[in-house]
C-alpha cells in the first residue's frame, strides 16, 4: 500500500533519500504496518514525537491504510 | 525599597514614590492592571487625559532569574476599550528592575500638542524630560539610530542604553499602533504590539524612553544561596525539555508553521481555510535555511538571561540585516493569512510594520480582510507594502487600515471579521482548535493567543492533550492557563519557560523558590495562581466598569457557522462554558476589597 510521509524539523534529515525537506515522500507499505513500525524503519531517535494521520493527532499503533498521510514532528513550540 | 516614576505630561513634572504597600506582591502584568484599575476611569477617552501608560519590568525584573527580563505595558486600549496589558522581549525590563523602579506611570497630556519628548532614566537616579522635535515622525529604526548617535556622545554611555521607543503610526494616533523596545544589539524589533498602546504614548507626547543602565548592577536578594540554587534548577528544566533546549533554539517560534498547518489550524486568506499551501515557504525551517546560508544569526535571547534564545536575525542576500526573524505569527498574518508564501517578502513588509511602529498581528489581519474585500489580490506583496506605506504617511485611507482589522473591514463592507473585543485574531483557527477559541473569546484581552496558550495541550502534546476538535475540556484548560500567564507576566517570566512548567514540576516548584527567596516573603504554589487570579479580576471588572458584559465573551458568528477545510467543524464551546472561565472573580474580587 502506498502511504505518504512528511518529516518536520530535524526530523527531515532522516528521509531515506537523505535530502531533507519538509515534502511528502510515498512508502510502499505492507498491509499492516504501524506508525511504530514506519518509525523504526526511519531510525528516528527516542524522543518525544507529535504524528498527525491526515491532519488528525494518532498514535504510534495506529495501523496506517492505502493513501494515509503521516506527518511526524519531534517536540516543537512557539507563539 | 521599589518606587513609582510618576511623569505628567500635562504640567511637564516628574516625581517619585514609594510602591504602596498593597501592592508589594506584584510587578509586570499585576502592577500595570491594579494601577490603570486603580487610577483610570474605566470611562476614560483612551486618547485623552485621563488615560495612563504604564510601564513595569515582572517581580524579578533586574535579577538573574532566567528568562525573567519581560516588560509589561497597560493602559486603557484605544482598540479593545478595555484594559490593556501589552508584553514585550528587549533590554528595558531588567534595566528598570535594576533602578528599584516598578513601574513608570506617565499621564496628563501635554499642552502643546506638536512636541516630541525624551524622557531619560540614569543610572545615578536622576530623570529627566527633554524635548526631541528632531525625532517627531521618525520612524523607530532611525529614531534609535539618531537618538542613540546623540546620547551616546552627550553621556559618554556606549552601549548600555535601552529604549522604549514609539513610531508614527502611534504618533499619529492609528488604533493598530504598538511600543518597540530594543533588543540586546540596539535594534528596536521587540514590541508590545496588541492594542494600540503606541497611540496611547502619542497622545502623551513621548517618542522615546531611554534608560541607561551602565554601571547599575543586579538586585539583591533576601535569600541570596535559596534563589541562586532555584535558578541553577530552573534554568537546568529549561535547558531540558525538548521544546526550550531544542525547537525554539534552533528554528525560533515559526518552526509552529508546520505543525499548525498539518492540524488543519492554519488560518489562511483571511480565516477561509485551515490549510495553507504554501506554508513551507514562510515555515520555521526555511527561515532558518535562508538565514544560514545568507550568514545570518540564528540564535540569541532578547533579553540577558535568556536560557531559550529563539530569536534570530532576518537579513538580505548580502547579509544585511533587515529584521528580527519573523514570529511565528508575524510570519502568519503577514504570509498565509494574506496569501504570501515568501519569506523575504514577509521580512520586508515585518520590517516595515516595526519602523512605522504598527502591530504586526493586527497589520497582517487587517491587509487580509482588504484582500478579502476584492480590492487587491491575495498573495500580491507589493499590494501588501502598498498598504502600510498608506499607514506610514498618514493618508485618510492609511488611517482606516491603521486602526486595524475591523475599521478596515467595517470601510469596505468585509462580511467576515476575524476579531473579539475589535482586536485581531492570532494564527490559530479556533474551529479545528476549539481550546483556543475559548481564550479569544473570554480574555480581558480581546482575541489574545498568549493569554491561555491552549495549543499546548491542543496540539503540540505539552501538559497533557485535549483534542483540539471537541468542546470537552477547553474552557478549563483556557481558565486554567490563563490564570497561569497571568502569573508568570507579573513575575517577569517569558511565557515560552510554561512549556517546560507545564511538563516538569521541578520547573513550577523553582518558581516560588526564586519568588521567595528574593522578596523574603512567603510564595508557594497557591500563592502563584492568587497572583494570575487577581491580575485577571483587575482586568475583568475595569472591563465590565467600561461596558463590557458576557456578550462580548464571543466569537464572530462566521465561526459557529461556517465549517473550516480540511476538517469542516465549526466551533461549539457553549455559551455556558464560555461564561465559567471567570467563575473565580467574584470571590477574589471580595479578597482585594474591590468591585
Amino acid at each position: 500500500m502506498k502511504v505518504d510521509v512528511v518529516l518536520f524539523a530535524h526530523f527531515s534529515g532522516f528521509q531515506p533519500d537523505g535530502k531533507g525537506g519538509r515534502h511528502a515522500r510515498t512508502f510502499d507499505l505492507d498491509e499492516g504496518t504501524t506508525i511504530a513500525d514506519v518509525i523504526a524503519m526511519l531510525g528516528l531517535p527516542d524522543e518525544p514525537r507529535v504524528i498527525f494521520v491526515n491532519s488528525r493527532h494518532a498514535p504510534e499503533e495506529r495501523v496506517l491504510v492505502e493513501g494515509d498521510r503521516l506527518a511526524i514532528f519531534p517536540p516543537v513550540a512557539g507563539g | 525599597m521599589r518606587e513609582i516614576l510618576r511623569v505628567n505630561m500635562s504640567t511637564l513634572t516628574i516625581s517619585k514614590e514609594p510602591l504602596p504597600e498593597k501592592w508589594a506582591r506584584y510587578g509586570g502584568r499585576a502592577l500595570t492592571s491594579a494601577i490603570v484599575f486603580t487610577e483610570v476611569p474605566a470611562d476614560a477617552d483612551p486618547m485623552g487625559p485621563d488615560n495612563k501608560l504604564v510601564i513595569a519590568p515582572g517581580l524579578l525584573g533586574g535579577t538573574s532569574a532566567p528568562n525573567g527580563g519581560r516588560l509589561s505595558i497597560g493602559a486603557k486600549s484605544p482598540l479593545t476599550g478595555g484594559l490593556k496589558e501589552s508584553n514585550s522581549g528587549g533590554t528595558a525590563a531588567h534595566a528598570l528592575g535594576k533602578m528599584d523602579i516598578a513601574a513608570i506611570i506617565v499621564e496628563g497630556v501635554p499642552a502643546d500638542k506638536t512636541v516630541a519628548y525624551a524622557l531619560r532614566l540614569f543610572p545615578d537616579g536622576k530623570v529627566d524630560l527633554v524635548p526631541r522635535h528632531d525625532l517627531k515622525g521618525l520612524g523607530t529604526y532611525e529614531t534609535v539610530a539618531v537618538a542613540k548617535g546623540i546620547e551616546a556622545s552627550e553621556h559618554r554611555y556606549s552601549e548600555k542604553v535601552s529604549f522604549i521607543v514609539n513610531g508614527p503610526a502611534g504618533e499619529m494616533g492609528m488604533k493598530a499602533a504598538g511600543i518597540a523596545i530594543t533588543d540586546p544589539h540596539g535594534y528596536p524589533n521587540r514590541f508590545a504590539g496588541r492594542g494600540g498602546l503606541g497611540a496611547v504614548m502619542g497622545t502623551k507626547g513621548i517618542k522615546l524612553i531611554a534608560i541607561f543602565e551602565e554601571g547599575l548592577k543586579g538586585k539583591e536578594h533576601a535569600d541570596k544561596d535559596a534563589f541562586i540554587a532555584a535558578v541553577r534548577k530552573f534554568s537546568g528544566a529549561l535547558t531540558t525539555h525538548a521544546v526550550t533546549s531544542q525547537a525554539l533554539p534552533t528554528f525560533g517560534t515559526n518552526v509552529l508553521a508546520n505543525i499548525i498547518n498539518e492540524a488543519g489550524g492554519y488560518p489562511t486568506r483571511n480565516f477561509s481555510s485551515g490549510q495553507f499551501e504554501g506554508v513551507d515557504g514562510i515555515s520555521g525551517e526555511t527561515m532558518r535555511e535562508i538565514t544560514v546560508e545568507r550568514g545570518g544569526n540564528v540564535k540569541h535571547g532578547c533579553h540577558a538571561g535568556c536560557v531559550i534564545q529563539c530569536s534570530r536575525y532576518y537579513v538580505d542576500e548580502d547579509g544585511h540585516y533587515i529584521t528580527k526573524g519573523p514570529e511565528y505569527e508575524s510570519a502568519w498574518s503577514l504570509g498565509a493569512d494574506c496569501g504570501i508564501n515568501d519569506m523575504d517578502t514577509v521580512a520586508a513588509l515585518d520590517r516595515k510594520c516595526g519602523d512605522i511602529g504598527i502591530d504586526t498581528i493586527e497589520a497582517g489581519v487587517m491587509i487580509g480582510v482588504y484582500m478579502a474585500s476584492g480590492k487587491i489580490a491575495f498573495g500580491d506583496g507589493a499590494a501588501a507594502m502598498a498598504v502600510l506605506d498608506e499607514i506610514g504617511h498618514g493618508t485618510d485611507l492609511g488611517k482606516v487600515f491603521g486602526d486595524g482589522a475591523e475599521a478596515t473591514g467595517l470601510h469596505f463592507g468585509v462580511k467576515n471579521i476575524p476579531v473579539v473585543k475589535h482586536q485581531g485574531l492570532p494564527a490559530y483557527d479556533p474551529r479545528p482548535i476549539q481550546g483556543i477559541g475559548v481564550t479569544y473569546a473570554t480574555s480581558t484581552q480581546g482575541a489574545d493567543h498568549t493569554a491561555g496558550y491552549t495549543i499546548t495541550s491542543n496540539v503540540l502534546a505539552v501538559g497533557g492533550t485535549v483534542d483540539p476538535l471537541k468542546p470537552e475540556g477547553q474552557a478549563a484548560l483556557s481558565q486554567g492557563l490563563q490564570i497561569a500567564t497571568a502569573m508568570l507576566d507579573s513575575l517577569g517570566f517569558c511565557i515560552f519557560v510554561a512549556f517546560a512548567v507545564l511538563d516538569m514540576p521541578e520547573a513550577f516548584e523553582a518558581i516560588h523558590e526564586m519568588a521567595a527567596a528574593h522578596t523574603g516573603d512567603e510564595w508557594d504554589a497557591d500563592a502563584l495562581m492568587q497572583l494570575g487570579k487577581e491580575t485577571l479580576t483587575y482586568e475583568r471588572l475595569f472591563n465590565e466598569h467600561a461596558g463590557f458584559t458576557n456578550a462580548d465573551d464571543r466569537l464572530p458568528k462566521f465561526f459557529l457557522e461556517e465549517p473550516l477545510a480540511p476538517h469542516d467543524v465549526v466551533f461549539t464551546v457553549t455559551d455556558e462554558e464560555l461564561d465559567s472561565v471567570h467563575s473565580f472573580v467574584p470571590e477574589v474580587a471580595a479578597q482585594l476589597g474591590i468591585k
